[in-house]
Parts: structure tokens; C-alpha cells; sequence
């Protein structure tokens, strides 16, 4: 068995094992035998099974494909955009939900369960659309991400506009969802995010030789005979898709997509077969643990998801920064 | 030797400029074949039509064809072109940690379907053609460590992969130093396929081609062998400095030196060029 296949191996274990160590913390008092009875239909205290199959496995599964899709997305985008510091952030993506989210949160006061995330995922599409369209009108799809990067802040000061002249509730709402959090995901967010999920991997591992062709450069890829934009289109296309309905359940979580291939790169490989499935696993167990550390840190409350990620993912980066200026 | 690609009545032209001017030649199957001329004289445009890159003969502006095998090129799927042409560029830029073999297995893509994964043959096909370019150790290397004229070889290899009919290079010398140049080139000429590659050094040209095709702004000036191309009076035309023919006494080689200008006509382009 060779190098990478192990470290495969022992990510998968590390993915298994994270997830039922996280089923066994939150604040109601569930020992490990109960836990365990639970989990295998002979639960004698109804409570702990609700507990169980209602709010911790729906939450613990909620944060392995979150984690999976939002590091998948990051490795995608990086290796078609040849760019290490590519994230479904810097594609206006998540600015666009937060201003459908806005949006609904302002103007539908009630059935905010249904009309959030659709509003979400609406604008995490529309942004996308305009990147694209930017960027096809410059007839540059390499300057996607400059592209990104203005539509970003164009949807942010919309939002921030519309926030400072709504209503108080409704801004302080939005702004909670912003910062990311899994408190109030159910085994259907589960499912949907799944699905996406899968359709994306599949898509990723179908085309993962045209996507590592592009790392030599679009010319080389050319003369492989990809077809660079179409395929650069298609896989921003799936980032959006992954990363819209993930923001659009759990708000805003930062800095996974950055952070998680490039631990993945220095570990495994830059070609995208083992990027992918390396992300996958790797973020996976950083967002399970992550959501630990949100729900279990502080006595009575939670802390938001995306302000651990953030903080984490900013030490990292500068210890990213520190390491490069340590070699050059 | 079987006619390959029939290029004729071959025209680009660009806001009025024109880029490539009624190109018509034949490539035959094994030939060596050199494209030289001064910067900006449209060397790496012909590649680009010949290769259909962008499908750029789709577009407006190009006219004439390209034909492969007596059809068109335009006929030819992106797939399909790539299982006949393998491209070494000039510049590679990739930012990742790419290792020679992540390199390599890129030259499988042409003949790979979608889902499909490396066998055993391909790892065979791989290190058989590091092999031929000397470089068998290099596998597990990073391939942007390596050093230029070992870069070269790694493309050169990657084509071989490809198993492609036509090598196709831009500038393979640059960047390099004599020793390497001399070994790339070398190499080149060994691998028994068909090769259409741009070079800016005309001694090099000389001698590791079989025949010269000299490029004129956007104009083919003369295709033959090359001591009916490098004729003193045709290079100091195209490249306004005077010049002399000799044979290398070791190679048998035409060689040409250039010197710089005394008579007027060719110093006024020189200053001129010199004052820019």
C-alpha cells in the first residue's frame, strides 16, 4: 500500500471516529453506554434519544459535509484558477447570499425557515452570475477572481446600506447569520447538502485529468484538448452551487475553503484526485471539531461557527506567510 | 515521405495588420522542420493556426486552411487534434508543487476517457519515455525544481506519451545554456517524428534541421534546406544587418555571423532600432 492511500485510510478512521466523539458532546448529560443503546435502537431514556437523533447526529453530519463541500470548493477553485488563495468567498458568493439574506430577513418577517436559505442560495447565485458575466464581457475568464473581488464588496455595502436603515430585529438577525453557526440545522439540511455534495465530487472526479492539465498553464491545457473556459465555468458553477447551499443552512464560515487544501497540498499532492478526496476528509474532521469547540467552550452559550474558522484561519495564514518568508 | 498537413493560402489578419500573409507549405512525415525569423514575424501565430489553438481558424479573421492528413483541421475534435500534436511551450506557469510524474500523466489526457484512472501500461508508457530523455530518475522530482534545459526534456517526454505523430515547440532553446541547448535539440532530432519548432538561433536551426521556413512579417520569405535559406542576401533583408555564409568546418553545418553595420542603409534601421 502506498503513502497516500494510507494517509486515505487513516483520514477516513480519523472522519468516523471524529463524528461519534462529537455526537457525545452538548449540554444535556448523556453518558457513553447511553449514548451507544441510542445509537443502536435499545434507548431506555427518551430524552437522550431525541436529544441524540434530533439535535447532535443531524448537527454532527451538518458539519461533515459542510466541511467536505467548503474545502472542496476552495481546491476546485484554486487548481482551475491556478491561484493558492482562490475561495468560494472571494467569488462574491457569500456576499450575494448575505444579501438575500438580508433581503428576506427584511421584507418577510415570518416563514424566515423556507425563505431564508432560498434567499441565500438565490443570491449566492445571482453574484455568480454577475462574476461570470464580468468576466465573459472582458472576454478575461482569468480575471474571474478581480471580478469576484469588486462584486463582492458591491453586494456587501448593499447589504450594509439596507441593514442600517431596516429594522433593528430583522439587522441583528441577519448579522448573527452571518457569522456562521449550525445551531439550527436539521437532518433535511443534511440530505440537501449531501446531494450537492455528491454531484460535485462525481462531476470533479469525472474531468480530475482536464482540471490538472490547467496547473501547466491554459495553453498547455489547450493543447491536451480541454476546453479551458468551459471548464473553468462548469467547475465555478459546481463551487457555486456547493457553497450557496452551504451558506445558505449555516450562514457564513470562512477561511475553510483557504485553509484546508493548503494543508492538503503539503501533505498528500497538488493533482486534483488527491486534493479533492484529501480536502473532503480533512475539512470534514476540522469542521466537526470546530463545531465542538462552538458548542462546548462557553457555559450557557454558543459561540457563532465563523468567528472560530475566521480566527483560526487568520493565525494560519500568517503562519503561512511566516513559514514562505522563512524559506525564500 | 507521405504528405502530413497541407497548410495553404494561410492569412490572419488583425485590426488591419497583418499577421500572417498567404502561408503555403507542406509537411512531410519525419522532417525536421525550422521556423525562423525576427521577433513579431508571426512564428508562434503559424504554430498557433497550425495547431487550431482556440479553434482560431474558426474565427473571422483567418483564412485559408490547414489540412491533416489530406481533412481539414478544423475538422478534427479538440481531442482529436491533441492525439496528433503534442505542444511544448515556452512558459510554463505553475505555482504548485507539481512533481515530474504529476506532469507526465497529463500527456495521457488525449487518450483518457472521463472516470478513468492510470494503469499499469501508463506507468510503463511514462517511464519509458523518461528513459529516452535521460531524466528516468527524475519521477518523484519536483518539476519546478529542475532546471530548465531538464524542464524542456520533461515536456518533451510528456509529448512522447502523448504519442502524438507532430512535435511541436515554441522556442525550446530559450533560456538555456549552450550545453542544454545543444542536448534538447539533439534529442529532439533523435525521437524519428515530426517536428515544427521556432528558433531564434539560426546556427542552432541550421543544424539540427532538415529544412527552414524564414518568416517575414507575416510573410513566408523562403522554405528549403538550410543553406538555400540562410543566404547572406535574404538575412540581412529580413534582419537588417549585414551577414556572412560559411560551413562549420567540424559539422559541415552552414553557419552565418552577423557584424554590425557600416553602410547606411543597413545603420539607419539599426540606429533607429538602437534609439527606441
Amino acid at each position: 500500500m502506498n503513502k497516500v492511500t494510507t494517509i486515505f485510510l487513516v483520514l477516513i478512521a480519523l472522519v468516523i471516529l471524529s463524528a461519534m466523539a462529537a455526537v457525545t458532546f452538548g449540554p444535556a448529560d448523556i453518558d457513553s453506554a447511553e449514548l451507544i443503546s441510542c445509537l443502536v435502537g435499545s434507548c431506555q431514556n427518551q430524552i437522550a434519544n431525541i436529544v441524540i437523533w434530533q439535535v447532535r447526529i443531524p448537527r454532527v453530519l451538518v458539519a461533515l459535509v459542510a466541511g467536505m463541500g467548503l474545502a472542496i470548493a476552495g481546491a476546485i477553485l484554486q487548481n482551475t484558477t491556478r491561484n493558492p488563495l482562490a475561495d468560494p468567498y472571494l467569488f462574491g458568493i457569500v456576499s450575494g447570499a448575505g444579501l438575500g439574506a438580508t433581503i428576506a430577513n427584511i421584507s418577510l418577517a415570518d416563514n424566515l425557515t423556507i425563505a431564508l436559505p432560498l434567499a441565500a442560495f438565490l443570491g449566492a447565485l445571482f453574484s455568480v452570475i454577475i462574476v461570470v458575466f464580468i468576466a465573459k464581457v472582458l472576454q478575461r475568464m482569468e480575471q474571474l477572481l478581480l471580478a469576484g473581488v469588486a462584486v463582492s464588496f458591491m453586494l456587501g455595502s448593499i447589504t450594509q446600506f439596507i441593514l442600517y436603515f431596516g429594522e433593528p430585529f430583522a439587522t441583528n438577525r441577519v448579522i448573527f447569520w452571518l457569522m456562521g453557526s449550525l445551531a439550527r440545522v436539521e437532518m433535511a439540511n443534511f440530505y440537501v447538502i449531501a446531494s450537492v455534495l455528491i454531484v460535485a465530487i462525481v462531476t470533479v472526479i469525472a474531468v480530475h485529468r482536464q482540471i490538472d492539465a490547467l496547473l501547466l498553464g491554459d495553453e498547455s491545457a489547450a493543447s491536451l484538448g480541454v476546453d479551458v473556459d468551459k471548464l473553468r465555468l462548469l467547475m465555478l458553477g459546481i463551487c457555486a452551487a456547493l457553497t450557496a447551499t452551504i451558506v445558505a443552512y449555516c450562514g457564513g464560515i470562512g477561511f475553510v475553503g483557504l485553509m484546508i487544501p493548503h494543508i492538503v497540498r503539503q501533505l498528500i499532492g497538488v493533482t486534483t484526485l488527491k486534493l479533492i478526496i484529501g480536502s473532503a476528509l480533512i475539512g470534514a474532521i476540522f469542521l466537526i471539531w470546530v463545531d465542538v469547540i462552538a458548542r462546548s467552550s462557553l457555559p450557557h452559550a454558543e459561540i457563532p461557527i465563523g468567528i472560530i474558522t475566521s480566527a483560526l484561519g487568520s493565525i494560519f495564514f500568517l503562519f503561512i506567510m511566516y513559514r514562505s518568508r522563512a524559506i525564500t | 515521405m507521405s504528405t502530413l498537413l497541407n497548410i495553404s493560402q494561410l492569412s490572419w489578419q488583425v485590426q488591419n495588420k497583418a499577421i500572417l500573409q498567404n502561408i503555403n507549405f507542406n509537411v512531410r512525415k519525419g522532417e525536421v522542420i525550422g521556423i525562423i525569423g525576427p521577433n513579431g514575424a508571426g512564428k508562434t501565430s503559424l504554430l498557433r493556426c497550425i495547431t487550431n489553438q482556440n479553434n482560431i481558424l474558426a474565427s473571422t479573421n483567418v483564412t485559408g486552411s490547414v489540412q491533416l492528413k489530406s481533412r481539414a483541421i478544423t475538422q478534427y475534435s479538440a481531442k482529436e487534434v491533441a492525439q496528433h500534436f503534442a505542444l511544448v511551450m515556452q512558459k510554463n506557469d505553475t505555482i504548485f508543487a507539481l512533481s515530474v510524474q504529476d506532469v507526465m500523466k497529463m500527456g495521457l489526457l488525449p487518450h483518457k476517457t472521463l472516470f478513468s484512472l492510470d494503469s499499469d501500461h501508463d506507468k510503463a508508457q511514462i517511464n519509458l519515455a523518461l528513459k529516452k530523455v535521460g531524466l528516468e530518475q527524475a519521477l518523484h522530482h519536483s518539476f519546478n525544481q529542475l532546471s530548465g534545459g531538464e524542464q524542456q526534456r520533461v515536456l518533451i517526454a510528456r509529448a512522447l506519451v502523448q504519442a502524438s505523430q507532430v512535435l511541436i515547440l515554441d522556442e525550446p532553446t530559450n533560456h538555456l545554456d549552450v550545453f542544454y541547448q545543444h542536448q534538447v535539440l539533439q534529442l529532439v532530432n533523435k525521437l524519428n517524428i515530426t517536428v515544427i519548432m521556432t528558433v531564434h538561433d539560426l546556427n542552432l536551426a541550421s543544424l539540427y534541421c532538415q529544412r527552414l521556413l524564414l518568416l517575414n512579417q507575416g510573410q513566408l520569405i523562403c522554405d528549403g534546406s538550410p543553406e538555400e535559406v540562410l543566404t547572406p542576401k535574404q538575412l540581412s533583408q529580413v534582419f537588417g544587418l549585414p551577414c556572412q555564409q560559411s560551413i562549420d568546418p567540424m559539422t559541415g553545418a552552414t553557419q552565418v555571423s552577423f557584424y554590425l553595420p557600416e553602410t547606411d542603409e543597413h545603420h539607419s534601421r539599426f540606429s533607429e532600432s538602437v534609439d527606441e
